[in-house]
């Protein structure tokens, strides 16, 4: 009777144990696929999602890599065999090993075989960038100048696209997929069903891999939950092995380590202070997992998918809200810069501070593209946030793209002042803190002007004599 | 027990180093008036006081109407708080209209060291602070409209610190939009030139020169203690018996000593009246007014029943006057 008793003791705390373990990082989860008899013990996979994400890293890399038209056609073919996905093995030019940061994978194929970004890319219509494109025509586009540029650097039209090309695609691929697909129609009843294996033999159900795709486009680890935003980021800067080594092998894992971009960007937007997306994304990246293990490998009930679909609703309102914080930020840097650019006292000066523009003008340009490339039709809003960035950045000369020629090339026929542009990107800023319920807001233009105004509220302006 | 919870939010005032019966600025000013009475009148330590402390003048009607509104008008700061949102909005809307003048850049001083900006955005401040309420406080006497509410101000027939608060609720809503616009103009143009080198130079909070209005006296203004500057200094800042001549209800007083702080707007636009000479003065209103010292009732009512006739009249002389002109047509 006592050994029962003690048996009993210690598989509960075995279990809480357990528990406690599955709340805080995602996975592992036990195999629930009736009938399964293989020796699977966990069912969570998502390498699919990190291949993507790799290709992505390493495409963003090749971008920089142009020696302003020597190479062109090469390095084109090299990006697009990232884009379009490759026979053959490909190397991970990014993330790669570090000083004393080992990565452990090196080759494509050892995280997944067969992967493409080209197949999972958004391909509405994408009106923010010239030349009336889809979105997929939008990147191949910028892919084919990229390879023109030289380090992926266009002076002429104020473009950097190694950013304009990842930003871009953090929308268009991770996003994208996930609201639009995995955590929308794919969450559906009769859709993936959680009452059979996703395929013949696999060892996840429908819903578990679907919703586990969902959660491999975020990018976080899978222990991002137990690391504050500093840690979070410092993974994804390859900055820190302790944060990132969980089982403690000596290298980064990109299948379960390692923190890629959209989930690098909410961890980004959590070192304010004033943010918890990824504990509130993690959050329900878990639970929603939890829920559908907990269902045996039966469908859910319409109980269990209302639930599921609330968690999913959460992700993917706070993902939006992670990509209008850096466009926020990025209108913030921007109107920063053309301050550094009027101010410069020489011509180096001002080509050094117009280069950083340029970088940060892609990012900015990139994410508000990014988030016209999910679920919901931002509409008006769209069409403003298209209308104050513009094609292109104001350039030095005070032109700045208007469109694309017969051939594909960009014209600039319009001019713009200085001081009307570092405008726009306060009505950026404006725009994005009145339609979206951002609270982190960096580089908030206007929140110093704020700040002074209320430390001298109060003051007995009011008293008469 | 919910009112008593309210208490001290409603005396806050007397805490606050940004108001001007802040507790200390009443006590230096009891100091002022001590060493004023004693060093230059030659009048008694117990004389001082007895002047300093009059009950006459703090338990007079007047006085204690002074205390009742001083405890209404706390009613009427909800009003006030949606203003200064509208603050944020002015300072940001002129932000922005800013950046749309093409030859001056953002940020365009950046260079300039940061001691500079502040005593420059110290001494902006201060001075468009207290020309606008002597524009302000001009236009209240000026306006028939605007005198009928400035009136209740001018009622109190005795003189106390919180005679400072004994404002009809709309001229209080005017004063706030005054101070809502001034620093709505000049914080984000400061910005805008300046970028973020631009504060305050502060003592306890307060811009430092309306410390110094304040610590020198300010509240005596509202006083019997009949303070005199130099004449020359009568040029630059209003002494206390300036003002006080400005609440007399000798006609010669009339319109004199609009002054906040500064006298230099008194002497640019003529209407500075020097407190030398003058005798023992009596506050309040000419009979023909028909306010009261006393009567809150009056105190509030009768603005709304006066700009109401004034309105009316003038709408008659309009329909009369187009009357008058169709009938020649």
């Amino acid at each position: 009777m006592k050994s029962l008793k003690l048996t009993t003791c210690l598989v509960a705390t075995m279990m809480f144990a357990g528990t406690a373990y599955a709340v805080e990082t995602y996975g592992p989860f036990p195999v629930t696929v009736l009938g399964y008899d293989g020796e699977k013990e966990n069912s969570v996979s998502y390498s699919g999602q990190i291949a993507r994400h790799v290709l992505h890293d390493s495409l963003k890399k090749l971008a920089g890599k142009g020696n302003g038209g020597a190479n062109a056609a090469e390095l084109e073919a090299q990006m697009l065999s990232y884009f379009n996905g490759s026979e053959t093995d490909l190397p991970i030019i990014a993330p790669a090993s570090k000083d004393g940061v080992p990565v452990k994978q090196t080759m494509l194929n050892e995280i997944s075989a067969g992967k493409n970004i080209a197949g999972k890319f958004y391909d509405g219509s994408m009106p923010a960038w010239p030349g009336e494109m889809t979105g997929k025509e939008v990147i191949l586009h910028m892919i084919s100048h990229a390879a023109k540029a030289d380090g992926g650097y266009d002076a002429v039209n104020g473009y950097d696209y190694a950013q304009l090309i990842s930003k871009f695609t953090m929308g268009a691929m991770p996003y994208s997929q996930a609201v639009d697909n995995y955590l929308d129609e794919k969450l559906g009843e009769g859709v993936k069903p959680n009452g059979q294996a996703y395929k013949t033999g696999a060892y996840y159900t429908g819903k578990e891999h679907v919703w586990d795709e969902a959660f491999g486009y975020f990018g976080a680890a899978s222990h991002s939950m137990r690391l504050s935003a500093e840690d979070n980021y410092n993974v994804a800067k390859l900055r820190d092995l302790g944060s990132a080594d969980l089982n403690g092998d000596g290298v980064i894992d990109l299948k379960t380590e390692y923190v890629f971009g959209p989930a690098y960007y909410a961890a980004g937007a959590d070192k304010s202070g004033k943010t918890a997306y990824m504990e509130t994304m993690m959050g329900a990246f878990i639970e929603g997992r939890a829920l559908i293990t907990g269902a045996n490998g039966q469908n859910l009930t319409d109980q269990e998918r209302a639930k599921l679909q609330s968690h999913a609703k959460t992700i993917a309102d706070n993902w939006e809200l992670v990509l209008a914080e850096a466009t926020f930020k990025y209108a913030g840097s921007v109107y920063k810069d053309i301050s550094a650019i009027t101010a410069a006292s020489s011509e180096e000066e001002q080509a050094k501070a117009f280069r950083k523009y340029v970088k940060h003008w892609g990012e900015l340009k990139g994410f508000a593209m990014a988030m016209q490339s999910g679920k919901n039709d931002l509409g008006k809003t769209a069409v403003h946030l298209n209308r104050l960035i513009g094609f292109g950045p104001v350039t030095l000369d005070g032109t700045f793209v208007s469109g694309l020629d017969a051939d594909g090339n960009f014209v600039k026929e319009r001019k713009m002042s200085w001081n009307s542009y570092q405008l726009h990107m306060l009505r950026v800023q404006e725009l994005l803190a009145k339609n979206f319920a951002i609270e982190a807001r960096a580089n908030d233009a206007t929140a110093e002007l704020a700040g002074l105004l209320e430390s001298l509220s109060g003051d007995g302006g009011a008293e008469t004599d | 027990m919910e009112f008593l919870e309210q208490l001290p939010a409603l005396f806050s005032d007397f805490a606050n180093p940004k108001k001007r019966i802040f507790f200390g600025y009443l006590a230096l000013s009891v100091l002022i008036a001590l060493g004023w009475l004693t060093l230059v009148r030659k009048t008694s330590i117990a004389e001082a006081l007895r002047r300093i402390f009059d009950r006459r003048v703090f338990f007079s009607g007047s006085a204690i109407a002074d205390y009742k509104i001083f405890v209404i008008n706390r009613i009427f700061t909800f009003f006030i708080s949606p203003m200064l949102l509208s603050q944020v909005a002015i300072a940001t809307g002129i932000y922005f209209f800013l950046h749309s003048l093409d030859f001056l850049n953002p940020a365009a001083f950046t260079g300039v060291n940061q001691a500079t900006v502040v005593v420059l955005f110290t001494l902006t401040l201060f001075l468009f602070d207290d020309f606008s309420k002597y524009l302000v406080h001009r236009w209240m006497h000026r306006f028939p409209v605007l005198w009928a509410l400035h009136r209740v101000h001018h009622s109190a027939t005795e003189l106390t610190p919180v005679t400072v608060y004994r404002v009809h609720p709309l001229e209080g809503v005017l004063y706030t939009l005054r101070g809502v616009v001034v620093q709505g103009v000049t914080i984000p143009t400061f910005y805008y030139l300046f970028g973020s080198a631009v504060s305050l130079y502060t003592v306890v909070g307060v811009n430092v020169l309306v410390f110094i209005f304040h610590v020198s006296g300010s509240n005596l203004r509202h006083t019997h203690i009949s303070i005199s500057y130099w004449p020359w200094l009568e040029h630059l800042l209003i002494s206390p018996a300036q003002h006080q001549l400005h609440h007399s209800v000798a006609e010669r007083h009339f319109d004199k000593n609009f002054g906040a702080a500064l006298a230099i707007w008194d002497w640019m636009f003529h209407s500075l009246h020097l407190s030398s000479g003058e005798g023992e003065l009596v506050f309040g209103l000419d009979a023909s007014e028909g306010s009261s010292a006393s009567s809150l009732k009056t105190l509030y009512l009768q603005p709304f029943h006066d700009i109401f006739r004034i309105l009316r009249r003038r709408v008659r002389g309009f329909y009369g006057l187009a009357q008058r002109l169709m009938t020649r047509v």
